[in-house]
């Protein structure tokens, strides 16, 4: 017979195994099959890289904050082009306005948002995998080669897409955290995040309009507000670059 | 997304001004505004971010004639220097909405001039919005809302655990953040009088919006069989909360500086006029009867019952399709062909209208019409089907 | 309480297993879809979603719902509408009718997208009379901008009217790419689609 003790003694376990592994178990990195780049070759085009950094009160609202998020775009972008250089490639940061065909460009930004959405919920969540996806191709996305089409992109090999949010949570919110996996794991609930970390740097082909290379974490380190910590957050965001020497191919 | 973003920073924008005592006279304009704090410049790199967001927009109405119309009354009302700060991005959302950030960027719903009767109701909300904007609305209000939304999530997750629909209490509840105190709203109010005063157009328009807004809140609960106490907290609502007292303060305040001035209706109506169909499709088919009944009538009563309206009105009918509804739909069709309007649209509806309550031959020779009259149409081939051959 | 503690215990055990929420469908295997309302053989492999809208539809998806979706709806009756409302007083959507027309088929998704999903420009473009399960039906294009995600997306459907019930298949993609990338597929889909025999 199941006493109220026991239960809680079950959802204790319970929490502290998830508090362990993360609320659910997510892989990083996705890498087209085969894929593989050649260092010191390539020209890239950084295409508006989105980078918002502030706080979260415990109602989950983010508030954001300019000299944090100042700071993390310079460093950012900085740690980019001094981690292409030691690759030999050449980065050039590409506007989505006042550019050539930029009607045609804004509409492929707004597909390689819903590609990335795509990859992010139903691959790095092995409990949303699509079946189809299986071995050699579960890593097969594209936006077409129409791509190449595209004016502004013409001399560049690669567009690198980068997105990162930060809202560092209170003390508020973490109490909240546990209320609510409390909930979650007794079926029902949500799980309350304290504080959101996320990025994501995807890397396009422009020839063939493949995504070759996407790595996402909606959990990542380094505290971004200090100097260190954003260069940890870059080197977070392009681990596994291809053609790096950490690169998984 | 944006749709979010934009709640967001509308309500995020605003915030109680600091100084209590109402403007007497229009304070003196100083047109830069550097952000200085850290948060507001956070906030105001959110709204630029949030205005490149409108620039790129597939919803971005970008017809010239439009976008100087709408700039052409903000200018009338709040004069030239204010207005020079000022970019409108007008969208295409079938909504009452409007709003104004800290970087001098203000967006238009393009829902909003279906439910304005006169130049001057626009003049007095978008002198509303700039009313925020002139007051320097700093982020006090930000942080004292931040407050109301940590009760929100508290709510979220015991609403779980009472196995309630999280997603549809998160929407309500969530507009109830950013419900802005009466006070900020006086404020904004009483300021936006004071420009309207100034111009060319009647004050008193300020508390007519208000009117219109709540006599079609009324119309739709009715249609919809909601209760009182439910009708004015969906949609503008939430960040605009509003009462009969508001109304009436705004009418006591105007009545109070006894101006006058021509509201412009007709002119109104004139430059809307080419964007009319469109408006008026798009609200049709929004499954908001009551609502739509109330603006429809609304309208007639300024221009008077055109063909467009007719038809509009024939189409609101006919998609609700009671057997009833079908009768009022063909006389409503057949008005605007009295009135010279044998459009497509009207020859279709009445066709298929006429069809469908069972009088096939009749329906039949209207699609005959229709066909007769838009050989090309995407539709011919099925509309085809209903008129049987040899009856051409 | 031991109900309780299997709840937990399940709810573990599916956040660690590797077994997917979605189904795989094969090709060439005929399987009953939308609640058994209807028979589907594809020509190559789907993943059947786990989240559906309510308890009419079934959906498919190669790349994920953001980048192609069939949706089957089977049998909705009249008096009802697509998808679970949100909120049947505040936020209704549109219900079949029993006087209902082919022609009136695309208006019902495009009035239910408008009020659902707040998508202020829904175009319906070529309508034609096609054979869909058997019936005299209707084909449709369309297309529309979702203001979540700013994605143009095109889409294509076939619905038909069967003893006062409305049957209903579409396919929607990004126009960019990926609507062509499935779309002869899903005709081959649609061309081998059947009605099941319905026990009332």
């Amino acid at each position: 017979m199941l006493t109220i003790r026991w239960l809680w003694y079950i959802l204790l376990s319970c929490y502290l195994a998830f508090a362990s592994m993360g609320i659910s178990a997510q892989e990083k990195t996705g890498n087209r099959e085969g894929f593989e780049l050649e260092p010191g070759s390539v020209r890239i085009a950084l295409l508006e890289p989105s980078v918002r950094v502030g706080s979260q009160s415990t109602g989950g609202m983010f508030e954001p904050n300019a000299d944090w998020t100042e700071q993390a775009k310079e460093n950012l972008e900085a740690e980019l082009a001094r981690k292409q250089e030691l690759l030999g490639n050449e980065i050039v940061r590409l506007s989505l306005d006042n550019v050539p065909q930029n009607r045609e460009l804004v509409q492929y930004h707004a597909l390689f948002g819903a590609v990335a959405s795509s990859v992010i919920e139903y691959q790095f969540f092995p409990g949303n995998r699509l079946p189809t996806k299986k071995k050699s191709k579960a890593f097969e996305w594209s936006v077409g080669p129409g791509l190449a089409d595209i004016e502004s992109l013409n001399g560049f090999d690669y567009i690198l897409l980068i997105r990162t949010k930060d809202a560092y949570g209170s003390t508020g919110r973490k109490l909240l955290q546990v209320a609510g996996l409390l909930g979650a794991v007794a079926g029902f609930g949500t799980a309350v995040q304290s504080g959101e970390h996320i990025g994501m740097a995807g890397l396009v082909d422009v020839k063939t309009g493949d995504l070759v290379w996407l790595n996402a974490d909606l959990a990542m380190g380094g505290d971004v507000r200090k100097v260190e910590g954003a260069e940890k957050r870059v080197r977070q965001l392009l681990e596994g670059f291809p053609g790096s020497s950490d690169s998984e191919n | 997304m944006w749709l979010k973003l934009f709640a967001a920073i509308l309500t995020a924008s605003i915030a109680a001004p600091t100084v209590a005592a109402e403007p007497e006279a229009l304070p003196p304009y100083v047109p830069a505004y550097d952000p200085t704090t850290v948060d507001e410049r956070g906030l105001w790199n959110q709204a630029d971010e949030l205005e490149l967001l409108y620039k790129r927009s597939e919803h971005l109405i970008e017809d010239e004639e439009l976008n100087a119309f709408v700039r052409r009354i903000l200018c009338n009302t709040v004069g030239n220097d204010r207005c020079d700060g000022v970019r409108i991005y007008i969208l295409n959302v079938p909504a009452f909405n409007a709003s104004m950030m800290p970087n001098g960027a203000m967006a238009v719903w393009s829902g909003l001039l279906l439910r304005l009767r006169s130049e001057a109701n626009l003049a007095s909300v978008l002198a509303h919005e700039f009313a925020h904007f002139e007051l320097r609305h700093n982020l006090q209000g930000f942080k004292n809302r931040r407050s109301a939304s940590d009760m929100l999530a508290w709510t979220v997750v015991l609403g779980n655990a009472a196995a309630v629909d999280t997603r549809n209490s998160q929407i309500s509840l969530f507009g109830s953040i950013f419900r802005f105190n009466r006070n900020m709203e006086r404020q904004a109010d009483l300021l936006a009088l004071q420009y309207l005063k100034q111009s060319p157009y009647p004050s008193r328009a300020s508390s007519q919006v208000w009117q219109y807004l709540m006599e079609e809140a009324d119309a739709r609960a009715a249609g919809r069989k909601i209760r009182r106490k439910d009708r004015y907290r969906a949609g503008f609502f939430d960040t605009h909360p509003t009462s009969l007292d508001r109304a009436d303060y705004l009418l006591e305040k105007s009545m109070e500086y006894g101006d006058t001035g021509n509201a412009e209706q007709t002119a109104y109506f004139d430059a809307i006029q080419p964007w009319l169909p469109k408006l008026l499709a798009d609200q049709v088919r929004l499954n908001d009867f009551g609502g739509t009944e109330y603006l429809l009538g609304n309208i007639a009563g300024v221009t008077g019952w055109t063909p467009e309206l007719v038809l509009a009105r024939a189409e609101l009918y006919a998609t609700r399709g009671k057997p009833r509804d079908l009768i009022t739909a063909t006389t409503l069709y057949l008005d605007a062909i009295d009135k010279g309007h044998e459009t497509s649209e009207v020859l279709r509806g009445l066709g298929l209208s006429l069809v469908k309550s069972g009088r096939r031959k009749e329906g039949a020779e209207y699609l005959g019409r229709y066909l007769a009259q838009n050989p090309d149409a995407p539709d011919a081939a099925i509309i085809k089907m209903y008129v049987p051959k040899g009856d051409e | 309480m031991k109900n309780k503690l299997l709840l937990v215990i399940g709810a573990i055990a599916l956040v660690n297993s590797p077994i997917s929420a979605h189904k795989i469908v094969e090709p060439g295997e005929p399987r009953k879809v939308a609640k058994g309302t209807l028979m589907a053989v594809s020509g190559q492999q789907w993943n059947r979603l786990q989240q559906k809208e309510g308890k009419y539809q079934e959906v498919w998806s190669v790349d994920g719902h953001h980048l192609n979706r069939i949706a089957f709806y089977g049998a909705v009756p009249v008096d009802k509408p697509l998808i679970k409302e949100r909120h049947k007083k505040r936020a209704p959507l549109p219900k079949v009718q029993a006087n209902m027309l082919l022609p009136d088929i695309p208006v019902l998704l495009e009035r239910t997208y408008r009020a659902q999903y707040s998508i202020p420009n829904f175009e319906i473009g070529l309508q034609e009379p096609a054979k869909f399960i058997g019936q005299k039906g209707i084909r449709f294009e369309y297309s529309y901008t979702n203001p979540d995600d700013e994605v143009k997306r095109s889409g294509e459907g076939f619905g038909a009217l069967v003893d006062g019930a409305l049957y209903l298949v579409t396919y929607e993609a990004p126009s960019l790419y990926y609507f062509e990338k499935e779309k002869e597929e899903f005709r081959g889909v649609v061309e081998r689609l059947e009605l099941r025999e319905q026990r009332r």
